[in-house]
């Protein structure tokens, strides 16, 4: 307890993590709810109230912060406030964590005292999902400080989701790009960075293809464009020299537009360990090292092209991939709902009309990009399938999500309604509602139908 | 607003990526521009009603990809339409030089009768303009087509662009009509002639 002035003054800037793989409240906010709890002396100001009743009730606080104040301390003025490399997250505090986990029964004990019934379950509830979340990165950090990654291991624990700060690592372990065994990864990774780095040197320096050029750089200023970092040059550079060379290196398809959203999860990602509080939205890249831009640009690149060497089809001519997942989700749609897909019928709706969006952009059109980025961890986790076949039985249960509201709609009105469906207050908590009955209906239906493989 | 109307015709929105297709389509429609617009992907859909010579008219409007790997799905909408808005934009003259090969998937995939408008965009340009209007104008007389430069930016003649296209759509099927039965009141159209300075007869838009 003698503690307490320092953590608060720390803490304030510490986020307390949510359970689902997201950045979680900022501690601040969570120890305000917290205070908001307990009987609210009358004349005190805001930090007074705040820390009395962290002396009282937050025994968790106690426990794990003095570790995570150091480490944030030190990193703070080793790297005038900016988090370092992603690689070596967390495996400073990691070790001490198990010890620290949060006594659930204690907790709820010491808040018996007070008598708010509701408000102490709720903490109560708070407490074991920081629990959840603190064991959770433990087991993903287990297996990704492993010599040799387990990665049937990571496949399992991602599939739910996996924790933001581990998220640049374990995506690029399950897609592929980074080497299983550790003693190789360093090595292997600084030379995939300047594979990538003398491409693009290499493709600027031999003659533009015009057309793919003129279709990259218009589509550029136009990607992610409700979000603030993508109106940054050095951002926008970089996405056109990734698309580029990208079309360039892949003629059978080239460079196709919806491409150009999907570097954006891996962009966002891999930024993330160089944001302090804000969301990396509004993250001002100049403030991220020249180098690691440049390291990310490349990894970008690479995680996006292991991306699509598994949905390859849904670019070429013609786009076979998605016509052929269009009639899959269609079929899927029938034997969910028939009563769903007659109306859509009877009203003259093809799926054609509304889902091939769904398939061309992988549903990033339609959720924001916290969203995608959970989805993405399910699908990389899946393997080559997760974005195709598995994304078929996302779609159809995002289409499921929807289907009292199309039924009672005419023709026009569906179609309104399905190009700009009211999403953009979705977090986590419903991709992941869609994330289960997708893999409900895949347990259900896969074995049934070999055709949607 | 009660969804009643006497005709509904269906319209493309086609031409080189950005032109300026969703946008016209948002400024129609909507009476929106969007300066952060997306690429379109696939088709998108909006309609409007309107009215034309007395008649309340739904014009339910397709916007499609601009980019060519995408012809193959686009030309789909084509079947059904009346109407089709050939987009290009005034300062990028190769999105212009692109018209005929616009012009050639129409002829493939869409009916004959077809009414196509040659549509410059952005027109608020002035500084940048890199297609003569003329030039656009002459082009558009030999190939048949209605023509008008507009803006979604200022607004400029884009309710006039759909109700000109609107207006000679209804009067090219009231004619067909009257041929077929006796159809009274209506006034023989000037047929496929290039009514680009022609004002609709008064007609104002009613709704949206």
């Amino acid at each position: 307890m003698r503690r307490q002035p320092e953590m608060a003054e720390v803490d304030r800037t510490e986020y307390v993590f949510g359970e689902n793989g997201g950045l979680g409240a900022p501690s601040s906010s969570f120890f305000r709810r917290i205070a908001s709890m307990a009987p609210q002396p009358s004349d005190e100001d805001e930090s007074d109230t705040f820390q009395r009743t962290v002396g009282a009730g937050y025994t968790y606080a106690d426990q794990i912060a003095p570790n995570k104040i150091k480490r944030t301390k030190s990193r703070q003025d080793k790297h005038k406030g900016r988090r370092g490399s992603y690689f070596d997250l967390d495996d400073d505090w990691d070790a001490n964590v198990e010890h620290n986990l949060v006594d659930g029964a204690k907790f709820k004990k010491s808040l018996a005292g007070q008598a708010m019934e509701s408000a102490e379950s709720l903490a109560f509830a708070e407490c074991e999902e920081m629990n959840n979340r603190i064991s959770r990165i433990r087991r993903f950090q287990a297996v990704l400080d492993a010599p040799i990654v387990d990665l049937a291991h990571l496949k399992k624990l991602s599939y739910t989701g996996v924790p933001e700060e581990l998220r640049p690592k374990t995506w690029q372990l399950l897609l592929g790009y980074l080497a299983p065994n550790g003693e190789r990864r360093e090595r292997t990774l600084a030379k995939k960075r300047q594979e990538y780095h003398n491409g693009v040197q290499q493709v600027f320096n031999t003659g533009l293809d015009e057309q793919m050029w003129h279709q990259i750089s218009i589509d550029v200023p136009r990607t992610n464009p409700h979000i603030k970092l993508y109106s940054h040059p050095i951002i926008q550079k970089a996405l056109e020299r990734i698309l580029y060379l990208w079309a360039i290196r892949h003629p059978a398809s080239g460079y196709v537009q919806g491409i150009n959203d999907l570097v954006t999860p891996f962009i966002q990602t891999f930024l993330q360990p160089h944001v302090e509080h804000a969301s990396v939205d509004d993250l001002d890249p100049e403030t991220v090292p020249q180098q690691s831009m440049r390291d990310i640009e490349a990894d970008a690149y690479w995680c996006l092209t292991k991306l699509l060497d598994g949905i390859q089809d849904n670019y070429i001519h013609a786009q076979p991939g998605i016509h052929k997942q269009v009639a899959q989700l269609q079929d899927l749609c029938t034997r969910l709902d028939r009563n769903l897909v007659e109306h859509l019928r009877s009203e003259g709706i093809e799926f054609m009309q509304f889902s091939f969006r769904w398939m061309n952009c992988l549903l990033m059109r339609e959720v924001p990009m916290g969203c995608t980025i959970r989805i993405w961890d399910t699908y990389i986790s899946e393997g080559p399938q997760g974005f195709s076949a598995f994304h078929v039985y996302v779609c159809a249960a995002f289409l499921n999500y929807w289907k009292e509201q199309i039924k009672v709609k005419d023709f026009q009105d569906i179609m309104v309604f399905l190009q700009a469906l009211p999403t953009a207050d979705w977090t986590e908590k419903e991709v992941e509602l869609i994330l289960s009955e997708a893999f409900l209906f895949q347990t259900l239906y896969k074995t049934g139908s070999a055709h949607l493989k | 607003m009660a969804d009643e109307y006497d005709f509904l015709f269906k319209i493309v929105l086609i031409g080189d990526s950005g032109v300026g297709k969703s946008n016209i389509l948002g400024r129609f429609t909507r009476n929106e521009f969007n300066l952060e617009s997306k690429s379109t992907i696939g088709v998108e859909f909006a309609t409007r009603t309107v009215t034309v010579d007395g008649k309340v008219i739904k014009a339910q409007i397709w916007d499609t990809a601009g980019q060519e790997r995408y012809r193959a799905i686009t030309a789909a909408y084509y079947r059904g339409a009346v109407g089709a808005l050939l987009m290009y934009d005034i300062s990028k003259p190769e999105t212009y030089e692109g018209v005929n090969r616009w012009l050639n998937e129409l002829r493939e995939h869409a009916v004959s009768q077809i009414v196509i408008m040659l549509v410059g965009n952005k027109c608020d340009l002035k500084h940048l303009r890199a297609v003569s209007t003329d030039e656009a104008r002459q082009f558009a007389e030999e190939k048949k087509l209605l023509f008008i430069e507009t803006s979604a930016l200022d607004a400029t003649n884009v309710e006039l662009a759909f109700q000109n296209i609107l207006t000679e759509i209804y009067r090219q099927h009231a004619e067909q009509t009257t041929l077929q039965a006796d159809f009274a009141q209506i006034k023989p159209s000037q047929g496929q002639t290039i009514s680009f300075t022609q004002q609709p007869d008064e007609s104002k838009s009613s709704c949206c």
